[in-house]
């Protein structure tokens, strides 16, 4: 009963929050207060690291550890469990369906054989797909949009794409908030189908008619709105700024690798060497 | 101190693509140390004129220039827009959208940096404080109000220690209280610091409190400079231009000769001049005053003990409303008036039930919405939002006017849509795309999408919100026709003008609760009510609190009365 009412609290509202949240309220999270440089090297690594790596117990660990760096880099819930219910429910798929088709073909063991093979079959893969979309979802989400655009800026990504970070941050939630007053906008000018139909799927289409649907109108607002954004950015002097040598100087004066960095760095590269030594 | 000055001679611009100029010979010199407010019609070029003090015009809008600008010694061709703008700074009519970064001390160190200055943190500092927002350095944007942007935006300009600043339409944006404020700000900056501040403005009654000069700008032309004081005289020029002098100017018109000027033959242009010139006036025999909303008519909506509250970044959740009950009635005509977040639009969205109370119930029309879909109530329910571009989702007014019948499957949604096309007088503007419309037409055709829909309650977020004045009586005249149609009405307002005339029920929230709820004119006969509730009277129960005339007159015509029937004593 408890869960069930858990469950239903959950309201557009909190969800927004708690993305909110993961986007902006980053100042305590573990993985903004490393040099950003350190962090974007550091996830390109990890990137790449699970796929050197075949059993599923050394997997297991690295995932367990993504999992609580992203807890401590206070990484959304709903976003954890929308990004690992998507892996589950894909391979799931597969596994469903090579085991119909073994078990059609005939194979031996029977149906319930061909799912368990499956299954550990392609338990590793999982894994280390999971391992990648949680380090990287909790290395971008972490770090603040002024330290991401620095330390891209640095390692050389031109200022007009960073520039693009810090503004869409600027303005994601505004959109949120307008996305927001353009579906309600829409529900109070439809009528939600009579008939609910089974689990009420015919509403929550409809539901999803509209979301679609309020894109276009919010589209052409952003459009109209950065007009004004543009002439402001000429006179706050952007334009200028993009030769400038002394303005770039400022921009990336105070980034320096501290020996914490340095210290996260070969902590991590350490335990995935005994990772891979002793599992 | 060595003052600069803003020379244009004979300036004609063209936008491309377009046959007539917005601007035609025009000439003028602005000063800084002065604050100037530059005045005109919709269209008369006033913006164009100031978009041409930093460049903007020709060099960001290249059309077809002719004459010169020059700013000091610099001529503006020969600069360019992010070097004029450290000695022009500008303030948009949009200011959210002149606001880039995320983090309010970024956003106003922005400029510095692109300009490599490298006491850059200093100067963002000093114009974070100047603005009185020394605190709000590490806030997010958007978590501020839109008073405080506005201020982020002019710490913005302010950090590049500029000897302009040009405001466009500051109160357009800003409730009144905010747009208050940001003018104490802007004479205290002026007069401090030698900055010349210019405003484009249509409220008279700020020019009047607050301007030194004012620049009048007709057909592309800069018909004539005068100080103040004279300018707002010019009564018959500024009504041409579809501008209202301020209330005790008008008032001052109407009464006989010689009543209502001052010794020097002019017509006062504030408060505290109209007290000095008009005659004073003995107290009338009170009227009681009608308790007003109960026991009227049917009760058709009744919020019961509700308590609703939204969940915060950082400061957990706020209540917003707490343990609030109201009743409306039939045949009312509901002003809910209170400062920013006192919940006035949570409470229109309660009503929709878009949202469901955390506590209590609200019932619409006898159904509560915690159980019924925002959709089924908005059969006899309608809410038209404080933007009116969240209201259009189709290419054409006349299809959004269309769209609730069409999806309602109404048989009859050509003669239903024409006849409110009709009824709102907007033939004219059917056939156009709803966003590229003015604000003011957009109010008019998000009213329109409203009235189709034949409801019983109409629940209005800010109608006259950012409506230059002639759109504001329009949109006023046509809540009254509204009403006509409708059996209730329920607007959240901060524009006390709208309240006198036309409400006759008065909802005043504060940060407790209801405040008051009381007829518009025993509300206005507590000066310390509204204070509380950070409002400002109009200037016409402003004047009759100063001149003791009680009970306070809500209209012009109503003081006009008064003081005339006095005068003949």
């Amino acid at each position: 009963m408890g869960y069930l009412d858990a469950l239903r609290n959950i309201t557009i509202t909190d969800i927004k929050l708690d993305l909110m949240r993961t986007a902006y309220d980053n100042d305590d999270a573990l993985l903004n207060t490393f040099d950003p440089r350190v962090v974007i090297l550091w996830s390109a690594i990890f990137v790449v690291v699970p796929w050197f790596f075949y059993e599923p117990e050394p997997l297991f660990v690295m995932l367990v550890a993504s999992l609580l760096l992203a807890y401590l880099s206070q990484t959304s819930i709903y976003l954890l469990t929308l990004l690992i219910w998507g892996s589950v429910s894909n391979i799931g798929f597969i596994v469903v369906l090579s085991s119909a088709v073994y078990w059609w073909q005939g194979g031996s063991g029977g149906l319930q054989g061909a799912v368990v093979d499956n299954s550990v079959a392609l338990l590793p893969f999982t894994m280390k797909l999971t391992v990648i979309s949680v380090v990287s979802l909790a290395a971008f989400s972490a770090m603040s949009p002024k330290k991401l655009a620095k330390g891209m800026l640095s390692l050389g990504v031109p200022r007009p794409f960073t520039f693009a970070i810090a503004y869409g941050y600027r303005m994601m939630p505004v959109l949120l908030e307008e996305y927001h007053d353009l579906v309600n906008s829409l529900r109070l000018r439809n009528r939600a189908p009579e008939n609910r139909g089974l689990l009420r799927w015919r509403y929550y289409r409809y539901l999803l008619k509209l979301s679609v649907k309020a894109f276009y109108p919010m589209t052409f607002n952003v459009a109209k709105r950065s007009r004004v954004t543009v002439e402001a950015m000429e006179t706050k002097g952007f334009s200028h700024s993009l030769g400038d040598e002394d303005s770039r100087e400022l921009r990336l004066g105070d980034l320096e690798l501290l020996p914490r960095d340095v210290t996260f760095m070969l902590v991590s590269l350490l335990f995935v060497l005994v990772v891979a030594v002793f599992l | 101190m060595s003052s600069t000055t803003i020379t244009v001679d004979d300036l004609t611009f063209r936008y491309p693509g377009s046959d007539e100029p917005v601007l035609r010979t025009a000439n003028v010199e602005i000063g800084s140390g002065e604050f100037t407010a530059i005045i005109g019609g919709n269209g008369s070029g006033k913006t164009t004129l100031c978009k041409a003090f930093n460049g903007l015009v020709p060099h960001f809008f290249d059309g077809t220039f002719e004459g010169t600008v020059r700013v000091g010694d610099t001529v503006t061709t020969e600069s360019d827009v992010s070097t004029l703008s450290r000695t022009v700074g500008y303030v948009f009519q949009d200011f959210e959208n002149q606001l880039v970064q995320p983090i309010v001390r970024d956003d106003v160190e922005f400029a510095a940096k692109n300009h490599g200055l490298e006491d850059y943190e200093a100067r963002a500092t000093d114009a974070l404080e100047a603005v009185g927002l020394g605190d709000a350095a590490d806030r997010f944007i958007w978590e501020l109000s839109g008073g405080q942007q506005h201020l982020v935006a002019l710490a913005g300009v302010l950090a590049m220690d500029p000897e302009f600043v040009v405001v466009d339409e500051p109160a357009a944006q800003l409730d009144p209280h905010n747009a208050r404020e940001t003018y104490e700000q802007l004479r205290e900056l002026q007069q401090d610091t030698d900055v010349g501040v210019i405003v484009i403005e249509h409220h008279t009654e700020f020019i009047g409190d607050y301007c030194d000069r004012l620049v009048m700008v007709a057909d592309g032309d800069v018909a004539w400079t005068e100080p103040v004081d004279a300018g707002l005289n010019r009564v018959e020029a500024l009504v041409d231009a579809d501008i209202h002098p301020p209330q005790v100017t008008q008032i001052a018109r109407q009464l006989p000769e010689g009543d209502g000027t001052l010794p020097d033959g002019r017509y006062p242009v504030t408060v505290e001049q109209a007290v000095d010139a008009f005659p004073a006036a003995a107290s009338e025999e009170r009227r009681p005053v009608k308790v007003d909303g109960h026991g009227f008519g049917e009760c058709l909506i009744s919020v019961d003990d509700v308590t609703h509250g939204y969940p915060t970044l950082r400061e957990g959740r706020t209540t917003v409303l707490d343990s609030f009950s109201v009743t409306l009635y039939s045949g009312n005509r509901v002003a809910l008036v209170g400062a920013n977040g006192a919940g006035k639009s949570t409470l229109l969205r309660l009503l929709t039930g878009l949202e469901s109370p955390d506590h209590g119930t609200v019932t619409v029309l006898g159904n509560d919405t915690n159980e019924t879909l925002p959709e089924e109530l908005a059969e006899e329910t309608v809410y038209i939002h404080q933007n009116p571009e969240e209201m259009f989702v189709e290419e054409t007014v006349r299809e959004d006017v269309a769209y609730y019948l069409e999806n309602r499957d109404d048989p009859d949604v050509d003669r239903r849509v024409a006849d409110v096309i009709d009824f709102l007088n907007m033939e004219d503007i059917a056939d156009r795309d709803g966003r590229l419309l003015s604000v003011g037409q957009q109010r008019r055709a998000s009213l329109a999408i409203g009235l189709a829909t034949d409801p019983t309650v109409v629940l209005l977020d800010e109608p006259t919100g950012s409506l230059d004045l002639q759109s504001r009586r329009e949109v006023t005249r046509m809540l009254s026709r509204s009403v006509t149609r409708t059996e209730t009405v329920v607007v959240a307002t901060h524009d006390l003008q709208l309240v006198a005339e036309w409400a006759d029920r008065v909802v005043v929230l504060g940060p407790d609760g209801v405040l008051a709820d009381e007829t518009p004119q025993s509300v206005f006969e507590q000066p310390e009510l509204l204070a509380r509730a950070h409002l400002r009277p109009p200037q016409v129960v402003e004047l009759s609190d100063r001149l003791g005339i009680d009970p306070p007159s809500l209209t012009t015509s109503q003081i006009v009365d008064r003081l005339t029937t006095q005068g003949g004593r």
